[in-house]
């Protein structure tokens, strides 16, 4: 991908194209290029439509989220457990030359009635958000012994 | 078939490749979310790239491309196991061309909570410049 998409082409007017040695198709060709790069590279996708992405993970004690917020102040992150949902509400501010504009972002998560409402706790560090959900004690898994006479 | 490639160059060329794939160092790579923006003195990137620490960051420019890779800093500990993933583990990698039109010795890149942003000075020669008749 070029850095700059398009530009009007400099040269061409001076030169004809064949003292330059090129060949008469390579304006075309470029902008053949150009299209197929576009069309090939997604640019077309909306670079994050109020979505982002998360990950569940799981150990014994405990249930996490991780998800990717790259760029927020730590007070702009929400994180709230409301009805056995799991929030996690961000905004950003960006600054135009002439206006402010604010981009909110939000997503909800169903939890299992294995985690612990309270004790949740979350962390913030290079873009990612890591919110650790503890599980119940009787959801953890338990070792029985059992004696053999 | 030479005089047939001298006409039409493209025929004896490598199809364009998708970006986004594996690298033979790298292995999986992925493109991240970028923008670039212009003034009349530079370029300004901003990559966004959740999950990569500063150690984990490689920005090159040459004369005709930057390079930006960004390897993730976490890793999930063994006892985690995953239930659900939208994200993946690939490297991020983007690959810009700018054919010489910045300084590559004044860029100037700052990474702070996965974003990294990027001034690209303009190389004096691209730059628009005023002359005086005579």
């Amino acid at each position: 991908m070029r850095i700059i998409q398009y530009h009007t082409p400099r040269t061409r007017s001076f030169y004809p194209a064949s003292s330059l040695g090129r060949s008469p198709w390579s304006g075309l060709e470029t902008e053949i290029d150009r299209l197929y790069n576009l069309a090939l590279s997604g640019a077309t996708k909306p670079a994050s439509a109020g979505r982002f992405n998360v990950d569940l993970y799981q150990d014994e004690n405990n249930a996490y989220v991780r998800a990717e917020l790259p760029g927020f102040k730590r007070d702009a992150i929400n994180v709230e457990v409301v009805d056995g949902y799991l929030t996690i509400e961000a905004t950003r501010e960006s600054k135009e030359a002439d206006h402010t504009s604010e981009a909110k972002f939000r997503r909800s998560l169903a939890l299992t009635d294995e985690v612990k409402a309270d004790g949740v706790t979350a962390a913030y560090q290079d873009g990612v958000l890591t919110v650790t959900l503890p599980k119940k004690e009787e959801a953890k898994p338990r070792k029985v012994s059992v004696a053999v006479k | 078939m030479n005089f047939i490639n001298s006409l039409i160059p493209s025929l004896s060329r490598t199809p364009v490749v998708r970006q986004g794939h594996r690298d033979q160092e790298l292995g999986d790579t992925v493109e991240p979310d970028y923008e670039v923006k212009e003034t009349e003195e530079a370029f300004g990137l901003t990559v966004n790239l959740p999950g990569v620490a500063k150690d984990g960051l490689e920005i090159t420019a040459d004369d005709s491309t930057l390079r930006v890779v960004g390897k993730r800093a976490w890793t999930r500990p063994n006892e985690w196991t995953s239930l659900y993933r939208e994200t993946t583990d690939a490297t991020f990698l983007l690959e810009l061309d700018h054919d010489n039109s910045i300084n590559a010795e004044k860029v100037h890149a700052e990474l702070r909570d996965g974003v990294l942003r990027v001034s690209l000075p303009k190389a004096e020669a691209i730059k628009p410049r005023k002359i005086a008749v005579s």
